[in-house]
């Protein structure tokens, strides 16, 4: 990139003034900006900052933005994925949705696996953490294998769990028998088969939860547990009335992160139960990867798409909003 | 056709034009107004009327064969090897090379790629095109008929099995060659069947199959007998045999008959046979399985099952057709075909054919089947020496073969339309999961396969 | 605790003895726990079926490019966001965490026809490429960044320090779990991903483990459990003892304090 294209409109001449591009060490630009040589130094920050921002923002622009525009415009079209025409129907997609029979079934399916593998995560990971941050003998080993199951691929995980549930041939099984219980049918039955999924999840992703409440519960310094227990404070009282509020901004990153890694979860179910049975484990992301690719159907799954990106918009914006307050200056 | 999505011009980044000599902002709007422009004329196109290839057109005999071409191939059956020495062959033969891609671990997968590959520049000139997948990619105008090219080779169609080469017929044209194809077939534990007294053989109708369970499930310890599987792409395919045996069907032509009394009477008789026969369990997991370690005594799967169950039963297996219904028996088809893609040069379509045309030859079949333990679909191979090699050492796949003089074509409502088995899968998973009756059953995926239908299908016909 | 650590682990136990199994051991009533021998046909079998040897270079390779370069992209963008001053920045940034939104399914269609006119199917740039912006980086790195004491841009710019000095040389290493905490979550994240480079590669050679472990499944029905578990351990095992090695300090990484603040 040249230097010239980074110039800001309209100040100056437009060649702009000399300035080069900052090479590895350059001085050039400061952070606080002086009254003096204001534009100078503003082109020089421009040209700084589009150095150092400028590849990642342009990759979120081709990778992440145009192709959303593209499928807002797809969505508005009678489309089958390859297929060299297209037939405009305006929002017809996003009223045939609404009106699917199923989409009630797949909204609830979608809520329930969002607030368990979030929500359930969560209370699991930080019992987890406190156990862990807690002395115990071979504590590095435990805390090692309780985050293992973080790093694995999740179809690995997804066809290694569809075998240990199997109701005939897996451990499940066999060990409900070992204390005198029959194997729920969990391939078919659909509450099962969504309780199956959320249990793989959990089983995969607890651990990253725990390691990052793990990390706010050793940051959260001595003497203040140990002030409150030299007041006389049990030692539920010192979790309820210190721990708790002091991980919250540990609490609000977790809802955040995991919420967007739970809403676009997909190789699990891919790899267990492809959504059913009847579309019992089908989520709104498992839905537009259906109807996108397995149905074929392009435009209409855009549309879903869409509809998943403004309810994600919509409860992240909330999010964030309280996360920038809160986090920043606990 | 080629650029139905227009060419995205070379690479995201040349929305900063290079000549664009100023302002950053500019650049900036630059790049989101790329992208809005991008958006717009990226994918497909909302003019012209496209759908199916027209059938006239090239001249073969003034067409010279391409040297190298590329297939798209899931190697069903774990066949890697068997289609590398075919290609072996095939490139002796005519000097012709094939690249072989592994493009998808299952049909779907590769349909998938096949599907979005449509207008790039990675279309392979051969695709697998199974059973519910080729008239997508024939309505989507990606595959050329292949009638033409194969009257100029001189390809013997006659010589294939009827009802397989007609699996991939519509509006007097082919679209693809059978190639690796199977049919459900009936399997049972002679051991079993021994101890429960009854004959070596498979049940002649359901009927009499619904006679024997008890006796069944008293020798094994009164597991019901029959343990099915209800996945997608599975139980709507087996269901056929029941349903047409009783004289029901999907759909005529493109006219459904869900509501059909014959097809309602199908999916009642499952349903009783389920939940208050008891003669027939829906798998917990795995059919296949369930039946090699005995937990069933018999079950229905694909004759592409059939070297994996050997290899894995401890016991005797017996093979059998499928039992019949009043009506006569019902055997659906299934597995793959190849087709050959429509927007590459008639050179690369001509050797492309001709490299369908090798691996039809009686010979080549009867080498893929042997190994595979697909159907020959040629009916000179199918009593061929290398067969006859075959059933000497497993009889349980001259069933198998036999069989296939009882098949008949498919309902066009599970093998046409998108989602279709998907909304018959749900259907039958409500009659086998949950006892929903039949006609409520049928009528809420009879409602979906019409929608479908008229947008996916009608408007391209 | 024990129950939780036995939860966590048996089903890794399971795999690992499966893997060891014949067919006609994996499917008995009642379950047999071991295997009757402990011979390597299955994992023979799975090597001789699929270049293991190339996914695994493939996912080497991607992971490692890819988190690398994602992680100095999230690094420069949130240096750029906190440090460098130019207007709109909070324009930028929303720009940043918007993308954070976007569900990868919504994109992929467009980005597929993109990366195939680009001819880059089957290539490294067109698994990485698509997905190396760094938005959750940029997000947490520029938390992190803001909460680092005035004081030390101060020093390093009264040390005469550029940019890049200050960003490699002062703000880094202040930075060191919250690098820590994003690199475990990209590394774990590429090494991973799946629905994507089973698109765009389409040849067995340039495959990723986990899209070439899915063609050990067989069709028509019959899979043999004991080779696709083999395969299964050959793909968690390397991860799993990085893991190991590296998480005394992947851990002491993240409880020096990176998310809380």
């Amino acid at each position: 990139m040249s230097s010239t294209i980074l110039s800001p409109p309209g100040r100056g001449p437009s060649a702009g003034p000399g300035i080069t591009p900052a090479a590895p060490g350059s001085r050039h630009g400061q952070a606080r900006p002086r009254p003096a040589g204001r534009r100078r130094r503003t082109s020089a920050n421009w040209l700084l900052f589009a150095l150092l921002a400028g590849p990642n923002i342009a990759l979120l622009l081709v990778f992440t933005y145009k192709p959303l525009l593209q499928s807002l415009y797809y969505s508005t079209l009678q489309w089958n994925i390859g297929s060299a025409i297209a037939r405009p129907v305006g929002l017809r997609n996003y009223t045939d949705w609404f009106t699917a029979p199923g989409t009630g079934q797949i909204i609830m399916v979608t809520v329930v696996f969002t607030l368990a593998t979030v929500g359930g995560g969560m209370v699991i990971g930080l019992a987890l953490a406190l156990l862990l941050n807690s002395r115990l003998k071979l504590r590095g080993a435990a805390r090692t294998i309780v985050v293992a199951p973080y790093v694995l691929s999740g179809v690995a995980v997804g066809l290694l769990w569809l075998f240990v549930f199997d109701p005939n041939f897996g451990i499940t099984s066999a060990v409900l028998q070992g204390i005198g219980l029959a194997s729920p049918d969990w391939y078919n039955h659909p509450g099962y088969a969504l309780a199956m999924v959320i249990i793989v999840y959990l089983w995969k992703n607890v651990g990253y939860v725990a390691l990052i409440y793990l990390a706010g519960l050793q940051a959260i310094p001595r003497d203040l547990l140990e002030a409150a227990s030299l007041d006389g404070a049990g030692r539920i009282r010192t979790l309820v009335g210190i721990t708790f509020p002091l991980l919250g901004p540990t609490t609000f990153f977790l809802s955040v992160t995991t919420l967007l890694s739970s809403l676009q979860s997909f190789d699990i179910i891919q790899a267990m139960t492809k959504g059913g049975p009847l579309e019992g484990t089908t989520t709104m992301m498992y839905q537009i990867y259906q109807q996108g690719f397995v149905a074929g159907t392009a435009g209409y799954s855009s549309a879903i798409a869409t509809i998943l990106f403004l309810v994600l918009l919509a409860v992240t914006l909330l999010q964030l909003k309280f996360v920038e307050r809160k986090v920043h200056y606990s | 056709m080629k650029n139905r999505f227009a060419s995205i011009p070379s690479a995201g980044t040349s929305a900063v034009p290079a000549g664009l000599s100023r302002r950053n902002i500019l650049t900036l709007a630059g790049i989101l107004g790329g992208s809005a422009a991008l958006a717009a004329c990226g994918g497909p196109s909302t003019a012209g009327t496209g759908g199916a290839v027209e059938t006239a057109g090239t001249d073969w005999g003034s067409i010279t064969p391409a040297d190298r071409i590329t297939w798209w191939s899931n190697h069903p059956g774990a066949s890697k090897p068997i289609e590398e020495e075919l290609i072996r062959r095939f490139t002796a033969e005519t000097g012709i090379e094939v690249d072989l891609v592994t493009a998808g671990a299952n049909y779907d997968e590769v349909a998938q790629r096949f599907q979005a590959s449509a207008g790039t520049n990675n279309v392979p000139d051969l695709v697998g095109a199974s059973d519910v997948w080729w008239f997508r990619y024939m309505i989507n105008g990606q595959i050329l008929p292949v009638d033409d090219v194969a009257a100029h080779l001189g390809i013997d169609t006659a010589d294939y099995n009827t009802g397989l080469y007609n699996d991939y017929e519509f509006n007097g044209s082919h679209w693809a060659f059978p190639y690796a194809r199977s049919t459900p077939l009936f399997y049972y534990n002679r051991t079993l069947f021994k101890a429960a007294g009854l004959p070596d053989r498979a049940p002649k109708t359901w009927d009499e199959y619904n006679s024997w369970a008890p006796d069944l499930a008293a020798a094994n310890g009164g597991a019901v007998p029959m343990a099915l599987g209800s996945d997608t792409s599975w139980s709507a395919w087996w269901f056929c045999n029941i349903m047409w045996g009783l004289g029901g069907q999907y759909s005529k032509e493109w006219t459904l008959t869900l509501d059909d009394p014959k097809t309602l009477e199908a999916g009642e008789f499952l349903r009783r046979m389920i939940h208050r026969d008891q003669t027939v369990a829906v798998s917990a997991a795995d059919y296949v399985a369930d039946f090699t370690a005995g937990v069933s005594s018999c079950t229905i799967a694909s004759t592409g099952s059939l070297s994996g169950i050997l290899e894995a039963a401890k016991f005797d297996v017996g093979t059998g057709f499928l039992p019949e219904g009043p009506a006569g028996p019902g055997c659906p088809t299934g597995g793959t075909g190849i087709a050959i893609a429509a927007e590459k040069s008639p050179e690369q379509q001509l050797a492309a054919a001709m490299f369908l045309q090798f691996i039809g030859e009686p010979e080549q079949t009867a080498y893929f089947s042997a190994n595979t333990g697909y159907m020959p679909v040629r009916t000179s191979a199918a009593d061929s020496a290398e067969m006859q090699a075959v059933y000497a050492k497993a009889p349980q796949f001259r069933t198998a073969v036999d069989q296939l003089a009882t098949t008949r074509v498919q309902d066009w409502a599970r093998s046409f339309v998108p989602s279709g088995d998907q909304h018959l899968t749900t259907a039958l998973e409500k009659i086998m999961l949950q006892d929903t009756p039949a006609a409520d059953a049928f009528a809420a995926a009879s409602d979906a396969i019409a929608k479908s239908f008229e947008q996916n299908v009608e408007p391209y016909l | 605790m024990l129950a939780a650590v036995a939860v966590m682990i048996l089903p890794l136990v399971w795999m690992l003895l499966a893997s060891f199994k014949e067919p006609d051991e994996i499917y008995t009533v009642p379950i047999q726990w071991l295997p009757s021998g402990w011979d390597l046909s299955n994992y023979a079998q799975a090597l001789e079926r699929v270049p293991f040897g190339s996914f695994f270079a493939n996912s080497l390779f991607v992971t490692l490019i890819g988190a690398g370069l994602k992680i100095v992209l999230g690094l420069t963008t949130a240096y750029a966001l906190v440090f460098v001053d130019v207007p709109f920045k909070k324009v930028f940034f929303a720009v940043v965490v918007f993308a954070l939104l976007v569900p990868q399914q919504i994109v992929i269609i467009p980005n597929y026809t993109l990366v195939a006119e680009l001819g880059w199917l089957n290539t490294y740039q067109g698994i990485i490429l698509p997905g190396l912006a760094s938005a959750f980086g940029t997000f947490l790195f520029r938390q992190h960044f803001l909460s680092l004491p005035a004081s030390v841009m101060e020093a390093a710019v009264l040390d005469g320090a550029g940019h890049l000095r200050r960003l490699f040389q002062f703000v880094v290493p202040m930075s060191a779990p919250t690098i820590a905490a994003v690199a475990l979550v990209s590394v774990v994240n590429e090494w991973n991903e799946y629905l994507w480079p089973l698109l765009v590669v389409d040849r067995a050679e340039m495959m990723t483990l986990p899209v070439g472990l899915t063609l050990l499944q067989n069709n028509d029905g019959v899979t043999n459990w004991g080779v696709l578990m083999a395969g299964t351990v050959m793909v968690t095992v390397p991860v799993l003892a990085l893991f190991f090695v590296l998480q005394r300090r992947i851990v002491s990484g993240l409880t020096a304090g990176a998310v809380t603040g």
